[in-house]
């Protein structure tokens, strides 16, 4: 389980970076196309691109958020009950996730390999959707491996 | 069973998901998936999932949320906050409950660059308080008004309350903002006569701090003034049609970033610490979109806010009532899910009763960010109490003892802004035809 959840801590920070590398580039991507559009140069494709940093940037800072337990729950009710109670609660509730996040993941990288195989690419610069879908499918597995940690992970600070 | 029998199922299926604990956007997605499974098909709502997230995640509209909580959290780092309150504290820090006057006043400047009710409330918990506590301030008051003026933000533009209200409503987040000001303003203002009437009565609360002389209050005006020149830019460009509200957050960024490395108050350090917590809030808020997009799919499929559009607009009640009842069923929910959460949830099942009475969805978005600034002070989920409470190690309790005050202002407020829509109204209405 160590192993496990040093890898996701990893795998899970290493994301963070990109998807902060990606918020950054959109925002003086963005600036420099404003300030050229003052010179009537606009910078081609940057709707487009925006677009796909934006994937990037929500799609990689997923796992991290998760670990940091940065999501919003409702603790109204779980806060009043025992121990054991919530203990097989949030064994449940991380199922849950767990499949949900598989089915998203699954669907994506089906999704993906549909654009891969029709050519699917944004309208003006030609880029292909196929590999931000990709990668959101194994930010989506990442996150299924954070959660997985996070059952033992509370198990072992229970006990 | 019929597709009206699905709906409420899974609308309990939702909140037996909340209650155990699941975070709140997948179980929206979950639920959502599970009752289009139920409607449609297993096979259609696998393909609806995955279509969803990419849309949502990929949209180059809902880029527009991280680059303005971006805008404030670089504001945040870069001390552009402490500068403002050393401002507003120099002119008024010497009467009765100065300090907490100037806190109302830093944080409304503030609010012009940052569009986050916790992050506002974290910045002046750490700036405020402990200079509160230097000249004796009872907590109740301090921490009261910390948790308090957070809110401010959630209708001041640029708000993420309203950008996010505006992309589910697909009403113009320009005319949003410009709704925003006035009420805005009016709350700021019945916050400075809470503190001005409690510490009047209470003198004991809020000591007099040190009087500045004028030379040192004109020193300290450049920073409001570069605060405002930002908020102009940003507001104005967007209002005029210059730019889109995603070019308006990264310029409004990347201009709050020259401001700070100007001021010296930027490092690589800070900004990497902006840009950690502004992924970790935007992630936080895609997810409940993303979930309540899908969950809004299957309720489309079924059609139950139009059942609720139609039952509601059949009461024989006047239809200042129904706007009453809705608003008493965001409060009720926004104190046991997360504000913003609920906000999502509930606006894409109330809009279309608030379009078939005949309101402006414009000043729609302004009552229900007015409703969540109540929301986000409110027991047992004030977010902005535990904020401060976590930031200052006063128990919550106390904290709330101390916002309690400032919701009678609130609430008159949420009134005088539910009767005379022209206060939100008139202000989009003359900019924006």
């Amino acid at each position: 389980m160590t192993i496990l959840s040093s890898v996701s801590r990893v795998l899970a920070r290493f994301m963070y970076v990109v998807a902060g590398i990606a918020l950054t580039a959109c925002v003086f991507l963005t600036v420099c196309d404003v300030l050229l559009r003052l010179f009537k140069h606009p910078i081609i494709g940057t709707y487009e691109l925006v677009g796909l940093l934006g994937a990037v940037v929500v799609g990689f800072s997923l796992p991290e958020t998760s670990r940091l337990n940065g999501h919003v729950f409702m603790h109204f009710l779980t806060d009043r009950l025992s121990d054991s109670v919530k203990g097989v609660l949030r064994v449940l509730t991380r199922i849950l996730a767990i499949g949900m996040f598989l089915i998203i993941a699954w669907n994506l990288m089906l999704m993906g390999h549909d654009f891969q195989v029709t050519g699917e690419t944004t309208a003006t610069l030609q880029l292909p959707f196929f590999p931000v879908c990709y990668g959101i499918a194994v930010c989506c597995f990442v996150e299924c491996l954070v959660l997985f940690v996070e059952i033992f992970k509370k198990g072992e600070t229970q006990s | 069973m019929s597709l009206f029998v699905i709906g409420i199922s899974v609308i309990g299926l939702l909140f037996v998901f909340f209650l155990a604990g699941l975070e709140i956007g997948v179980a929206m997605g979950l639920a959502g998936f599970i009752g289009f499974s139920a409607a449609v098909g297993v096979e259609p709502a696998l393909n609806l999932v995955a279509k969803d997230i990419y849309s949502v995640f990929s949209s180059y509209g809902f880029t527009v949320i991280p680059l303005f909580v971006l805008m404030g959290q670089v504001g945040s780092s870069g001390g552009v906050a402490r500068k403002l309150y050393d401002a507003t504290y120099k002119f008024i820090g010497h009467i009765p409950g100065g300090l907490a006057l100037g806190t109302v006043g830093a944080a409304t400047a503030f609010k012009a660059i940052c569009g986050s009710a916790p992050a506002t409330a974290a910045t002046f918990a750490t700036i405020a308080v402990p200079e509160m506590d230097r000249y004796n301030y009872d907590r109740k008051l301090s921490c009261g008004t910390v948790a308090t003026v957070g809110t401010l933000g959630i209708i001041i533009p640029p708000s993420v309350v309203l950008i996010i209200y505006g992309i589910l409503t697909e009403t113009s987040i320009g005319k949003l903002f410009l709704a925003g000001i006035i009420p805005g303003l009016i709350v700021a203002v019945s916050f400075l006569l809470t503190i001005v009437v409690w510490c009047a009565y209470n003198p004991k609360l809020g000591p007099k701090g040190e009087k500045s002389t004028w030379k040192e209050r004109i020193a300290s005006l450049p920073p409001l003034l570069w605060v405002f020149i930002i908020f102009a830019v940003v507001v104005g460009g967007l209002m005029q049609g210059f730019f889109t509200p995603t070019e308006a957050g990264s310029v409004g960024t990347f201009a709050v970033i020259i401001l700070t490395l100007m001021q010296k108050e930027m490092s690589v350090a800070r900004y990497i610490q902006a840009v950690a917590g502004t992924l970790r809030i935007a992630c936080m808020v895609l997810i409940l979109i993303a979930g309540a997009t899908i969950l809004g799919h299957f309720f489309a499929v079924t059609r139950t806010p139009y059942v609720v559009a139609e039952w509601l607009t059949h009461l024989n009640v006047d239809r200042s009532v129904i706007i009453l009842l809705i608003i008493a069923i965001y409060l009720i929910g926004g104190s046991f899910i997360e504000h913003l959460a609920f906000l999502i949830l509930a606006t894409p099942i109330f809009l279309p009763v608030v379009l078939k009475l005949g309101y402006d969805p414009v000043w729609f978005g302004v009552i229900v960010g007015v409703v969540t600034m109540i929301g986000v002070i409110l027991p047992p989920l004030g977010i902005n109490v535990f904020v401060v409470s976590g930031v200052t190690g006063e128990p919550a309790a106390r904290v709330y003892r101390g916002a309690y005050r400032y919701l009678i202002g609130l609430s008159i407020c949420l009134l005088i802004l539910i009767y005379f829509p022209e206060i939100s109204l008139w202000l989009p209405n003359q900019f924006i035809k």
